[in-house]
């Protein structure tokens, strides 16, 4: 990880020298990452690549700005964070991402694979619960890097990620234990 | 949309919760760790809860990753970008192209006059005078311009005809004196050749009469 964020440094000080190449590679390393978490966001992949892009490319505009290279991939999120409520505010000023929320979920109850099951369940959390589970598990931020996409305090983060978490527990409950049971006897 | 509230915040009952919660995603410092590895050595509770938030991330981790459809690439700015001239060009449309006319206008007609001053500076310094002047005054209003303009153009023209004159005189005189030269040339050459004519006949008179003597005096 350390060895990462050295080499991420690295190619930051070569595009901030006019090395577009070196940002084509900083891209290629993110790009997986990022459609990713704007995708469990927006549960749109054309919303999330459209996201994606203009993420980046405010990124490569705004590269002088990053005070630590070392910190770009929570910085990187934050535009992306930042892109994706923007456009959530543009289309739906009042409701945002709730409604698109409920507008994915299956229809709880049905005998399905756990991950539409998980799925569901993510998708009944609200959106901060959702985004903090989505960076802390899937994105793997450290809780102070989490702070810094949120624009949050860390305290704020471990509430939301915990509830969101007593929630899922209990959501998948009945289903976790049988499948993942099922998927590693271990 | 599932509730807020936390549903087993109670629980595990020796009230180390967050602290459990913080060394199942390992943000525990490494102290703390240690002895939250010897309290989950003695209390079931806190390994129930552990447990259920390892099932429970693995659960979440049953959604795969999915490949994005379309890469990104950048390209080079400098390539491609249009220099800030063509872009002031392409914005401004009618704006910059008019100022740019403009532009170019002041400079034919600066151009116009300082070269007209610099003709009537070398041959005729008291005129230079007058055009700096006009061209002084011509700040003041298009109208002065354009007649110091017309004024500058007309000496040019003047001067321009009488340099034509000149070259026209030059060369009139030039023709004549070549001219006189080649016919004194070929009078030179017409009077030799008839002095050489009036040689050959002489000496053709000269033979004919020494063959008459010579054939009288052989006859008698």
């Amino acid at each position: 990880m350390i060895f990462r964020a050295v080499e991420d440094a690295d190619l930051i000080s070569r595009v901030r020298c006019g090395d577009v190449e070196a940002y084509n590679l900083l891209v290629s390393r993110w790009e997986k990452r990022v459609f990713n978490y704007l995708l469990r966001l927006t549960a749109s992949p054309d919303d999330a690549l459209d996201l994606s892009q203009d993420a980046f490319l405010k990124a490569y505009q705004n590269i002088r700005k990053l005070d630590d290279p070392a910190r770009f991939g929570p910085w990187l999120y934050r535009i992306a964070h930042n892109e994706a409520y923007s456009l959530f505010r543009k289309r739906r000023p009042e409701t945002a991402l709730e409604d698109a929320a409920t507008e994915r979920n299956p229809a709880p109850g049905f005998p399905m694979d756990l991950s539409l099951a998980v799925t569901a369940a993510l998708d009944r959390l609200n959106p901060e619960q959702r985004e903090a589970v989505v960076l802390k598990v899937y994105e793997g931020f450290k809780f102070d890097e989490m702070a810094e996409v949120l624009g949050c305090p860390v305290s704020t983060v471990k509430s939301r990620l915990y509830t969101a978490l007593d929630l899922l527990k209990t959501e998948l409950a009945p289903m976790n234990t049988r499948s993942v049971s099922r998927g590693n006897p271990c | 949309m599932l509730s807020t509230d936390s549903p087993s915040s109670s629980f595990p009952s020796c009230g180390r919760a967050e602290a459990l919660r913080d060394y199942a995603f390992d943000e525990l410092p490494a102290d703390e760790r240690l002895a939250m590895e010897q309290h989950l050595a003695a209390c079931g509770d806190c390994v129930l809860e552990l447990d259920r938030l390892r099932l429970t991330t693995a659960a979440l981790h049953t959604l795969p990753d999915r490949e994005i459809p379309q890469r990104f690439a950048f390209v080079s700015d400098r390539v491609f970008e249009p220099s800030p001239l063509r872009r002031f060009w392409n914005s401004g449309t009618l704006l910059g192209q008019n100022l740019l006319g403009f532009a170019s206008a002041c400079v034919l007609a600066a151009a116009l006059v300082v070269s007209a001053w610099h003709l009537s500076a070398v041959s005729r310094p008291a005129e230079g005078r007058t055009v700096v002047q006009s061209a002084s005054a011509a700040a003041a209003s298009p109208e002065q311009i354009n007649a110091a303009v017309a004024k500058a153009v007309a000496q040019v023209r003047v001067q321009i005809a009488e340099g034509d004159a000149q070259m026209i005189r030059a060369a009139i005189q030039t023709s004549e004196r070549k001219r006189d030269a080649e016919y004194r040339d070929q009078m030179v050459a017409i009077g030799e050749n008839f002095m050489v004519l009036q040689k050959r006949l002489n000496m053709t008179y000269a033979r004919l009469s020494s063959d008459e003597v010579a054939g009288s005096g052989a006859g008698q």
